[in-house]
């Protein structure tokens, strides 16, 4: 026990002391809010060009309709006021109301327009436009002359062609468009049209121990997918760490020295546990990180609850993260142990990648239905549990008993990997030269019982 | 009460013996050396000694007891190939190995110390172990195996690759730890050198114990076998296959090695009959000559 100790204690503070693993620590946070701040920052910044668009229609009337659909937002109050102050002029922009109804429509992209209507809908003008997108004076036009309409099939014209947001907010503003063309048509009043064209919003209420939480399914399904991955990476990472670890004493041959003080139990038992800690110390160290980076936001949802990690998924993010650690860092120990480079345990480590990357795999699946029975199944699978159990526990609690078969597997699993490879380890410590056959490892589990 | 006593051990690796039914015995402060070509077997029989493998039989003594974990803690290794964490400062690593041998950090810390100034190692205390020279390294790795005091130090080829002034040094520790009563036990393929330095010792070869037990002994026992002649004149004598079973000329003098049974002073009169001698030296057989002949009479 005291050698264990020591040889934690060691592990740990040499791999905590060292510069990389300050850098990576501190960078890591660095490069992930580098990879959400800046691109939101850029597409911030994208708003403030106005696109320039041309509505060729075969009425001016239903050109101005078009045109008040793709100028305004979907509240009828600002789109009367739209309506209004545009009367005299052809051109408009909607920069001033966009700012606060971000949480109605979502979908609406990023882009300011300035809209022109045109009733010339004939080839002259079509070859005039194109010449005008042709100069850069316009960046497009939509073509939405009566046959078209009527065909439901109309085109956009542009330098770019735009992105998959911007495409389906216009078709739902033209669909909006035709609609309230028909219902005056039929002598609705607009006011009435636009109460009976109120959208629905659908709000996720998520119910956990008879407590009311308002679920952000996006939010939500960023933060589980981002913990599922920091599982995934971590596991890998610190194993990665083992593997390298055991091969360094083995080929500087410290190994014959620590042998003759601590017996190989100890080395391995010391050597995962310390480097195991490392990684929660780490791991503890991000989670601290983003949480007080989150705290700001996080104070001001908790009112609205809109982001929720529960303290049951952290809980078992740690759970999983040693258990999974264990599981497989075990087998990068042995493999350390028998390999004489670097090189070789690439070739090695497949074999540990491949259940992991099947479970990554699975993530999609289990997450749609986390109750279904491939979800159910494959979660206690222990070579999957570490990630997919995980993942359930966070998208949807999944019974207790569910959670503790898991567990329980997955924990026997790793004494008997612990067995196995902790005699695969005994005896290749010691063996230099060429890498074991698999039979020849076969041998090794048999004879290094005692 | 012997120090070490192996009993017919034997270690086999799939159908290669490395250690075939191997016996010794190092008695309490004496330097015993394990002597034999590379690959004879010493290394697997030290790791065996001292509990790092198991033998597949036979039985290993330390102390007067059946080998025990705790032992551990009264001996010292340093092996062939030295390992240490290149990464770890010095002191920190030299307390690391004191500890898992049984001391208190401080204790180790003080005994540490001791010895790096002995060695003149204490400015180097606080570097990373791969900032040292080779020679530095050495030292280090060679306080790591003593900085617990241990009863019973083994080393494993501990003068190969070392440079003429620091295997001084390490000859030097070797006699202190001698004198203070320390068993000692080394291998090595350098006959000479365990010549110079051995109280007792065993020759394997293939495994096997050729020869084993107090060094003078073995030499008595192989008896003043050797002539070195040094004369002028006829060289008639030397061709006497009664007297003479062969010969090795120097040119400054030859060394003759008698025939079986036969009497130096017999020789001395043939040699004086035609040749001017100013030189007629009986001489004890080399380790080397030794091990030859009774490698040689192990395979006949």
């Amino acid at each position: 026990m005291r050698n264990t100790w020591l040889i934690i204690k060691r592990e740990y503070l040499e791999r905590v002391r060292t510069r990389s693993f300050i850098v990576l620590t501190l960078l890591l946070p660095a490069i992930m809010a580098g990879a959400f701040i800046i691109p939101a920052k850029l597409s911030s910044m994208k708003s403030s060009k106005t696109q320039r668009l041309v509505v060729v229609t075969s009425t001016p009337q239903f050109g101005e309709i078009v045109r008040q659909q793709l100028l305004s937002s979907t509240k009828p109050d600002e789109k009367a006021n739209a309506g209004t102050n545009s009367a005299g002029t052809n051109t408009n922009t909607n920069k001033d109301n966009d700012k606060d109804k971000d949480d109605l429509d979502d979908d609406k992209p990023a882009n300011d327009y300035a809209v022109e209507v045109d009733s010339n809908a004939n080839d002259a003008e079509r070859t005039a436009l194109r010449n005008r997108v042709n100069a850069g004076d316009i960046d497009g036009y939509l073509w939405l002359s009566d046959d078209a309409v009527a065909a439901r099939k109309v085109t956009y014209y542009g330098r770019e062609a735009g992105g998959f947001m911007e495409k389906s907010w216009i078709s739902g503003q033209l669909d909006r468009a035709i609609l309230l063309r028909e219902l005056s048509q039929r002598g609705v009043a607009s006011a009435q049209a636009d109460e009976l064209l109120k959208p629905v919003k659908l709000e996720m209420v998520h119910l956990e121990a008879g407590k009311e939480t308002k679920a952000n399914d996006r939010g939500m399904f960023f933060t589980i997918f981002a913990m599922v991955m920091l599982l995934y990476t971590a596991v890998i990472f610190y194993g990665v760490s083992v593997m390298r670890a055991v091969l360094e004493e083995k080929n500087s041959r410290v190994m014959e020295v620590l042998l003759s003080s601590a017996t190989s139990t100890e080395l391995m038992a010391g050597k995962l546990i310390g480097v195991g800690a490392v990684g929660l110390t780490q791991i503890g160290i991000w989670i601290a990180m983003a949480g007080a980076y989150a705290l700001p936001a996080l104070a001001a949802s908790a009112s609205t609850g809109e982001i929720h990690i529960p303290p049951l998924t952290l809980a078992a993010f740690a759970l999983f993260f040693l258990l999974g650690y264990l599981l497989y860092s075990s087998i990068y120990a042995a493999i350390g142990a028998v390999i004489t480079s670097e090189q070789e345990g690439q070739q090695l480590q497949f074999v540990i990648l491949l259940p992991l990357i099947i479970s990554v795999f699975m993530m999609g699946p289990v997450m749609r239905a986390p109750d279904a029975p491939v979800a159910v199944w494959t979660s206690m699978v222990p070579f999957f549990s570490p990630v997919l159990m995980y993942l359930r526990i966070a998208t949807q609690p999944p019974p207790v008993w569910q959670i503790a078969l898991s567990v329980l597997l997955l924990v026997a699993t790793i004494a008997g990997l612990l067995i196995l490879c902790g005699r695969v380890y005994r005896i290749g410590i010691l063996m230099y030269g060429k890498r074991p056959t698999l039979p020849e490892i076969a041998k090794w589990l048999k004879y290094a019982k005692g | 009460m012997n120090t070490v006593e192996l009993n017919k051990i034997r270690k086999s690796y799939d159908d290669f013996v490395a250690v075939d039914d191997l016996s010794l015995t190092i008695r309490p402060g004496e330097v015993y050396g394990l002597l034999g070509p590379n690959g004879a077997g010493k290394t697997s029989t030290l790791r065996m000694m001292i509990g790092i493998t198991v033998p597949d039989s036979g039985m290993v003594t330390l102390f007067g007891e059946p080998l025990r974990r705790a032992h551990a803690q009264r001996l010292g290794y340093l092996p062939e190939e030295r390992g240490l964490y290149k990464k770890m400062k010095v002191l920190d690593q030299l307390v690391f190995l004191g500890q898992l041998k049984g001391m208190s950090a401080h204790d180790a810390t003080q005994r540490a110390q001791q010895w790096c100034e002995r060695l003149s190692l204490t400015e180097w205390t606080g570097k990373k172990v791969e900032e040292l020279s080779k020679g530095m390294q050495q030292k280090v790795q060679f306080i790591g195996a003593l900085v617990h005091d241990p009863q019973f130090v083994v080393m494993d080829e501990p003068f190969s690759g070392l440079d003429p002034s620091s295997a001084v040094v390490l000859k030097d520790a070797f006699l202190e730890l001698k004198k203070a009563g320390k068993t000692l036990l080394f291998s090595t393929h350098r006959m000479d050198t365990a010549e110079r330095l051995c109280d007792s010792i065993c020759l394997i070869n293939h495994g096997r114990a050729v020869l084993e037990g107090d060094l003078g002994k073995i030499k008595a026992g192989y008896g003043m076998r050797n002539v070195q002649i040094k004369y002028e004149g006829d060289a008639q004598f030397l061709h006497d296959a009664k007297l003479v079973q062969s010969f090795n000329d120097y040119g400054n003098y030859v060394e003759v090695r008698l025939a079986a049974g036969a009497d130096p002073q017999e020789l001395l009169r043939a040699a004086a009959s035609g040749a001017r001698l100013t030189k007629f030296e009986l001489m004890e057989p080399s380790l080397e000559e030794i091990f030859i002949e009774a490698v040689g009479k192990a395979n006949a």
